[in-house]
């Protein structure tokens, strides 16, 4: 059991760009009502973006030690305004012209942008997995009874930051309001004089720079590869899912939920880092079969 | 009906001389011919569920389960193939009908969820119970009917008979009016007297029997099947591209959409730059048909079709 | 025996109740009508007796079976038709098509497809949409649509018939002639409970009327004694012109 503390607090540590990543999913789902099977991509794209920031710090560059938090502070805002960007794009040519078709058309179309794009990474940068050589990845930080590596304090101190930010977005700005708006009434909010298509549009893109700084500290802790992008997917759904629809709160706790758990299972379970994976799936048959009353028709 | 019947005879009697008509000692043409038949079965079976207006992303998972049950049933009982694809039907059909009483009550974005789950769920099972499925080694056996690929070809066949005829029947029976007032509006059709849970849920279960039927051919088949092959996302995208290309809620659709795509595929395995990115292409399939071609390449034909007889009425 | 019998039906969405402890019946034959002002909880008691929400509390008896917690399609089967406020028809079939789902799966024995088209053939000419059996849905007007969701909800055998604001939307002369419509229908045996606002209608075709607000009954009885009631009249205009 002396093993508990640190459990708990990589658990915790986790939880932060778990929550990071669902967030997105949760503003995307809530405010403009489409699941976005492509998600996970914006992630691995966010990854992608990063990776090549490494690539041109240390390489070129020649920037030794100093990479890794110049990865963060570069990579971070790099790839968040290019994946708005490209999300905004996407959203533009291909989404808004299905939102007023039936839910199948418009997560099929996610679903097929997802297909496309994992595989055009994988044609243009091939589909093996990249390494970034981070010292973050290894240098410990002790702290007195537990060490933690500088890369999962440095993920949950990311993803904190850009959580609560987007918290104030949500509920101290005007254009949070507008969303909010959306979210919860769409006729409603045209009838104020909100543009919907462009709040639509904005959250959107704002949803998908959240996945991609998720990905730039991807980095730290596993490998880079166009295939990512599917259990990032699903363990945002869990915890979506868990949380509950629209209730973006939610997200924070689910997120610590599953992250302790996850931690605790690899831990005291027998063959548990194995079963690990499989948790998140269990849970969201677990949540839909135990929540049925906000997911019924 | 019975012009539609005797179109599809023809279309059987035509295949069925398929391997008489030269390509029977071609072995690569033979593999290909069977498994054109599997997938044909597997997109199929994907457009019956898809008419209940259900995304379903777990056909490849199903596929995998058919083929892991004839592989363990090989493994550990020397159950035959033939047995071996009963046991699969069973398997599934008893899988489908608890997730499908699971997860059709709620919405279609959470079904979708889950099925998405379910292939994970199933994928990793298959890597951790290495006693039970040979873990990511995977289950080996002898081919089927010693690697005579004329007569896995007729068996292959008759599972592809199976889904015609599902595909048929859910069309032409009864049936088609509760499927069509569920996709429109599940909860008008169920105050109208449809038992939309029951209807959903049976018409997942065949469909996922037919789909782990074409697994369960795929095992012997190949000889060879690991967790990274049988649960692929990629026939699952396969399931749901070929009807969608081909023509949704049709039974020429999924045919023609699988016969088309799967040949290019075969082209665009060995060419670069596709080579082993070649689903990008299913994937804009998919993009461009959701944007321009709802209906498929069957919608595109009957619209204009219909656009012609109409100006010939006026 | 009632046919319909509601008892202590409550419901309520986020601590608000939207019916609070509803009772009344119905009687096999009648013509009842619920009316009340906006909110007070009509449709919410058509969405529960319909199966299309469940009741935090009560019960409901249809010709003394209790089908409180019975899905949708039970209680069409058992007899139980219901028209939307707002048009719901499946938009993929044409009329002769929306009709046939409810002679299909409802609670008559028309279970094969050729006797299923003759008997919604039938209900069109009754409603007036026999000349266009095979027209698409996005070609009716408003009053067609009414017409094509009764016929539909004919097509289920229903007994009880539950018409949620028919005349909405109507003319004068369509509204006469939905009244005419429902007359015959009431003729060949079916009892209807409608909801609506427009009290010509309401005084004409109902035997009983049941007065809601705030989710609970307010009144009942004949048109007229009801609408001399201070109760009633204080709900819809408010209490100073019921005490003038």
């Amino acid at each position: 059991m002396e093993a508990l503390p640190q459990t708990l607090l990589f658990g915790i540590l986790r939880s932060g760009l778990y929550a990071l990543t669902a967030l997105g999913l949760a503003i995307s789902l809530g405010v403009i009502g489409v699941v976005n099977f492509a998600h996970g991509e914006f992630v691995m794209l966010g990854a992608y973006i990063g990776f090549w920031a490494y690539l041109l710090l240390s390489g070129p560059l020649g920037l030794g030690p100093a990479v890794s938090p110049l990865v963060i502070a570069v990579g971070i805002p790099v790839s968040a305004i290019a994946l708005y960007f490209i999300a905004a794009g996407i959203f533009r040519v291909a989404l808004k012209p299905v939102l007023r078709q039936p839910e199948l058309n418009q997560m099929l179309l996610t679903f097929g942008l997802s297909i496309v794009v994992v595989n055009a990474m994988s044609i243009a940068f091939t589909a093996q997995a990249q390494d970034a050589n981070l010292a973050w990845r290894f240098d410990l930080l002790e702290l007195g009874f537990v060490n933690v590596t500088y890369s999962r304090v440095a993920g949950f101190a990311v993803s904190a930051t850009l959580v609560a930010g987007t918290y104030v977005l949500l509920q101290r700005t005007r254009l949070g309001k507008q969303m909010r708006a959306v979210a919860q009434n769409r006729l409603g909010a045209q009838v104020v004089g909100i543009p919907v298509d462009r709040i639509y549009e904005m959250a959107f893109g704002l949803s998908a720079a959240l996945a991609a700084a998720a990905g730039v500290m991807l980095l730290f802790q596993t490998q880079v590869s166009p295939f990512v992008g599917l259990g990032t997917l699903l363990k945002s759904f869990s915890i979506v899912v868990l949380a509950g629809l629209g209730n973006l709160t939610g997200v924070i706790w689910a997120s610590l939920l599953l992250g302790i758990a996850e931690q605790v299972i690899s831990q005291y379970v027998p063959n548990g880092a194995a079963l690990r994976d499989g948790l998140f799936f269990v849970l969201i048959f677990v949540v839909l079969l135990a929540r049925p009353a906000g997911l019924r028709r | 009906m019975r012009r539609e019947l005797a179109g599809w005879g023809a279309f059987l009697v035509v295949a069925a001389a398929l391997p008489w008509l030269g390509i029977a000692s071609d072995r690569y043409l033979m593999f290909l011919a069977n498994v054109m038949l599997m997938f044909m079965t597997l997109a199929l079976s994907w457009d019956v569920v898809a008419r209940t207006g259900q995304l379903s992303l777990a056909h490849g998972a199903f596929f995998g389960l058919g083929a892991y049950a004839v592989g363990i049933g090989y493994r550990s009982a020397h159950v035959p193939p033939l047995a071996g694809l009963v046991l699969a039907a069973v398997v599934a059909g008893v899988v489908a009908v608890a997730l499908g009483i699971v997860t059709l009550r709620l919405r279609g974005i959470y079904f979708a969820i889950a099925t998405l789950a379910f292939a994970e769920v199933l994928r990793t099972v298959a890597l951790q119970l290495p006693d039970l499925t040979g873990g990511n080694v995977g289950i080996s056996m002898p081919p089927l009917f010693d690697g005579d690929r004329v007569r896995s070809y007729y068996l292959a066949g008759g599972v592809f008979v199976l889904a015609v005829a599902l595909s048929v029947w859910v069309r032409r029976s009864r049936i088609q009016y509760a499927v069509t007032a569920i996709r429109a509006n599940e909860t008008v059709a169920g105050v109208v007297g449809v038992s939309v849970v029951r209807t959903k849920v049976a018409l997942f279960a065949a469909s996922a029997v037919l789909a782990a039927l074409a697994g369960a051919f795929y095992m012997p088949f190949i000889t060879h099947t690991d967790p990274a092959d049988a649960f692929d996302i990629s026939r699952s995208v396969a399931a749901l591209v070929f009807p969608i290309f081909g023509g949704l809620y049709t039974t020429v659709g999924p045919v023609v959409g699988t016969i088309l795509l799967r040949s290019l595929e075969e082209y665009l395995r060995v060419t670069p730059p596709w080579k082993d990115g070649y689903q990008v292409v299913y994937g804009l399939v998919i993009v461009v048909a959701v944007l321009f071609m709802p209906r498929g390449l069957v919608g595109l034909v009957s619209d204009r079709m219909r656009r012609a007889a109409w100006r010939s009425s006026r | 025996m009632a046919l319909l019998e509601v008892s202590g039906l409550v419901r309520r969405f986020h601590g608000l109740a939207a019916v609070d402890g509803l009772s009344f019946a119905v009687e096999p034959g009648q013509t009842v009508a619920i009316i009340g002002p906006n909110g007070a909880g009509k449709s919410t008691a058509f969405n529960l007796i319909s199966g299309l929400l469940r009741p935090n509390a009560g019960t409901i008896r249809l010709a003394g079976r209790d089908i409180t917690r019975a899905p949708s399609h039970v209680r069409t089967r058992a007899g139980l038709g219901r028209t939307f406020q707002i048009v719901q028809p499946f938009g993929d079939l044409d009329v002769l098509g929306n009709v046939m789902v409810g002679a299909l799966f409802g609670g008559t024995a028309t279970h094969g497809i050729p006797a299923a088209r003759t008997a919604a053939e039938r209900l069109c000419e009754l409603v007036g949409l026999g000349d266009r059996t095979s027209a698409p849905v996005s070609a009716l007007t408003i009053a067609d649509r009414k017409r094509l969701e009764l016929a539909r909800a004919l097509a289920t055998g229903a007994r009880l018939l539950l018409l949620d604001e028919l005349m909405e939307g109507l003319t004068p002369t369509e509204e006469r002639e939905a009244v005419a419509l429902l007359g015959r229908i009431r003729a060949d045996g079916v009892t209807l409970l409608l909801i609506e606002h427009v009290m010509s209608t309401v005084r004409e075709l109902s035997d009983h009327v049941i007065v809601m607000d705030y989710g609970k009954k307010l009144a009942e009885g004949d048109y007229a004694s009801v609408s001399r009631e201070p109760a009633v009249i204080a709900a819809y205009l408010g209490t100073e012109e019921a005490a003038s």
